[in-house]
């Protein structure tokens, strides 16, 4: 007879049974899927939470919902934090499962091995919509390999965020790098209110400092791609941080993530930060006056040129293992058809890849209800004249993406911007490290 | 008075797989490890094996083909001068927070091997760092270190410590930021030391404290020259478990501070990460993950050796 245990009152039988079905059921229960019933096909798509909320209520519930009915096909979205898309990627890539459209923020040069050439798809598109933004283009195509590892439909201008007040008081406006560091100097002396930009290991630091050594004329590669970090015009731009860290701002930026500067400026304790447009638009759709005392202006000039970053790019991927390649194609190029409703959904976030999707931007960003004043994100019109690619004047390549995801140009600014390090010394462990990368994905025939 | 089987009883029992094995004490043990033996084999042993091979490889996030490299990663790692600051965080990390581990693991587990009233809710309590996600845990510690909404800084300013122009920077100053972390591995790895050495507590016999304490021996007595010594072997176990915690762990460090400020908290298993996964060089990745390893072993070692010596019989 089998024992019984003392206190359950149950025997050890049902104990080992109960325990397997549940380790059973357990393991088995991931491997099974079960198909709906109501469409033919299916496309499951990735993409990070839009900082518009907006924007994923009428991308999940409205728009796919519309193409989904067209095409006889479940679109499945599933929407993750932006920190998450690289480690989810690895993770499918390793699976070789997962969805048909990955949505990445940066440019995923590393993963070109594992998708399917995109150059069917901006083919398509010019031929309804004209070329793509010389931006879009630098961002995911492979000079190499002569393929576009990705799929750009849209990008978000990084234009400098101020506040109207404070610089009216001291009668300046933040136009040149010049211009934010001595400004902010004196907003930050007189107000005890600091400069925003982070010297942290995250997205908006990455952009802002690559637009700081952009207008000083320095970058990590020159246009065909030769590692160019080590020069002049570098060191120059890192004892230009240094000043306006030490003079304009607090050592808060060398903690933030990338909502941090969007709370400094609502929370009235920021006089300026780059970013995108959220910041403003976070104060007009929670209602707080600050919107009103915050204007947009072009990213600032350098001592060589005025040019700023992107601050998102949007790229799209379709996995080599992907169940619906034809469906994603098309989903793309349906979804550039009618981008300009994606542009009025997105609050003007994401701007358009194929300018001729949106032909009336001007007069939209113009003459915006929310904004106040109405024409506060006219600035934004001109966009491409001053935002360039992560890797300007090269491609946004693999070594580029290891660069960029590693923080290494992060971390050199921060290191002689609180004086850790001389400006040689960190420019001179940023090139070790650099040198490594490139020497890397050179080996893997990469770049 | 012997009572009459009931229906139930005189039913035959059914011989089936289950029933065989769950009756037959040879077959029985294998069955109840196998399940233990499967997941190590498969969610610890494959992947270490796979991150030997990667580490001498060239294999990238998206590759499917894999060279062989020799030891060129592991060159490439030590000539970086993060790898050298990873690992020294990393020992820093580990040995800081799991001295304050012990020290408050003990004196908790003293504290609630005592009778009082509440004590399932004091154990509750205590227990709930371990058993909550430690990534919500880390989001939430992440708010009390916020540089602009600080409820540490807000609170001490409210009470006259800060100053009106005082506001520590807890994750942006490199010597606070790596106190905040050892804060937060104190505050996720003190529960469980506390349940073992609790435990350890609890296996003490009774009779050699009244026996100290017939001969005089106060609580101080007891608790250093019979309790301590008693639990010492189990202690060793959990400041293992601590150690061996602590050094892998990427999620604290992760979630607060990603590294920095400029590379002042990063340690090994954030920058496996980085490399191998946010910068896509698997291999790489693999290569720094593999530097925790003989040091792991090692530090098991060491303890289970000392545990044993120190076993009381």
């Amino acid at each position: 007879m089998p024992r019984k245990l003392q206190l359950s009152g149950i025997t050890r039988r049902d104990a080992i049974k109960t325990a397997t079905s549940a380790g059973i059921a357990a393991a088995v229960s991931p491997f099974v899927h079960v198909n709906s019933a109501r469409a033919a096909k299916t496309l499951r798509i990735l993409q990070w939470s839009h900082f518009v909320p907006g924007y994923d209520k009428w991308f999940n519930n409205t728009y796919t919902k519309e193409w989904g009915k067209k095409n006889d096909t479940e679109v499945i979205i599933d929407n993750i934090n932006l920190s998450l898309i690289e480690s989810r990627a690895a993770a499918e890539v390793a699976a070789q499962k997962g969805h048909d459209l990955v949505m990445f923020l940066a440019p995923p040069a590393v993963f070109e091995d594992q998708v399917v050439p995109m150059n069917d798809v901006y083919a398509e598109c010019e031929k309804k919509h004209g070329k793509p933004i010389d931006l879009a283009i630098k961002s995911t195509y492979n000079p190499k390999t002569k393929r576009f590892f990705a799929f750009s439909d849209s990008f978000v201008p990084d234009p400098v965020n101020y506040r109207t007040d404070l610089w009216g008081e001291i009668g300046m406006k933040p136009d040149t790098w010049e211009d934010i560091r001595v400004g902010g100097k004196k907003i930050k002396d007189k107000t005890g209110i600091p400069v925003g930009i982070g010297l942290s290991a995250e997205l908006d630091t990455a952009m802002a400092m690559r637009a700081i050594m952009y207008s000083f004329g320095a970058g990590e590669q020159d246009a065909e791609g030769n590692l160019t970090i080590n020069s002049p015009q570098t060191l120059e731009a890192l004892k230009f941080v240094k000043a306006l860290f030490q003079e304009t701002m607090t050592p808060e930026v060398l903690a933030w993530d990338p909502s941090s500067n969007n709370r400094q400026m609502i929370a009235g304790r920021s006089s300026l930060v780059l970013n995108a447009i959220s910041v403003t638009r976070t104060g007009e759709n929670n209602k707080m006056n600050i919107h009103e005392k915050i204007a947009i202006a072009k990213a600032a000039k350098g001592p060589v040129r005025r040019m700023g970053l992107e601050h998102v790019m949007d790229c799209y991927v379709i996995w080599k293992f992907s169940d619906n390649i034809d469906g994603a194609k098309k989903f793309l190029v349906d979804y550039i058809d009618g981008f300009k409703e994606a542009f009025l959904a997105s609050e003007f976030y994401n701007f358009p890849c194929f300018w001729g999707t949106v032909p009336d931007l001007k007069q939209l960003v113009s003459n915006d209800p929310k904004a106040v004043p109405p024409d506060k994100y006219a600035v934004l019109s001109d966009v491409l004249d001053w935002a360039t690619n992560v890797g300007y004047p090269g491609y946004s390549t693999a070594a580029i993406a290891d660069t960029f995801q590693t923080w290494i140009v992060n971390t050199m600014f921060a290191q002689t911007a609180t004086g850790a390090e001389t400006p040689e010394d960190a420019l001179k462990q940023a090139d070790t490290k650099m040198k490594a990368i490139w020497a890397k994905w050179k080996d893997r025939g990469m770049i | 008075m012997m009572r009459a089987p009931g229906p139930s009883a005189l039913r035959p029992v059914p011989r089936g797989l289950f029933s065989r094995i769950a009756d037959n004490e040879t077959l029985l043990w294998p069955a109840l490890l196998a399940p233990a033996i499967l997941y190590i084999v498969l969610l610890v042993g494959l992947p270490f094996l796979l991150s030997l091979y990667y580490s001498v490889s060239d294999v990238t996030v998206a590759s499917r083909a894999v060279n062989f490299v020799g030891l060129e990663n592991f060159r490439r790692i030590v000539e970086s001068a993060t790898f050298w600051t990873a690992l020294r965080n990393s020992v820093i990390f580990t040995i800081v927070s799991q001295f304050f581990v012990v020290v408050f693991a003990n004196i908790l587990a003293v504290a609630l091997s005592a009778d009082f009233r509440g004590k399932w809710l004091v154990r509750l309590l205590i227990l709930l760092p371990w058993v909550a996600p430690i990534s919500l845990g880390a989001i939430g510690w992440l708010w009390i270190y916020d540089s602009i909404y600080s409820i540490i800084n807000w609170t001490a300013r409210a009470v006259g410590i800060l100053g009106p122009n005082d506001w520590p920077i807890w994750l942006g100053q490199p010597v606070l930021a790596m106190a905040s972390i050892i804060i937060v591995q104190i505050w996720r790895i003190v529960p469980l030391a506390t349940v073992i050495i609790l435990a350890g507590l609890s296996s003490i016999p009774n009779d050699i404290n009244d026996a100290a304490a017939m001969d005089g021996a106060g609580f101080w007595r007891r608790t250093f020259q019979i309790t301590f010594p008693l639990v010492m072997p189990i202690t060793l176990v959990a400041v293992l478990f601590g150690v061996i915690f602590t050094f892998t762990d990427m999620i604290v460090v992760f979630v607060l501070t990603r590294g920095g400020p400029y590379d002042q908290t990063q340690v090994l298993a954030t920058w496996a990460f980085f490399t191998g996964i946010q910068g896509g060089d698997l291999a790489g990745g693999a290569a720094v993950s593999l530097f925790l390893f003989p040091v792991l072993v090692a530090v098991a070692i060491l303890f289970l050796n000392v545990a044993r010596r120190t076993e009381v019989t």
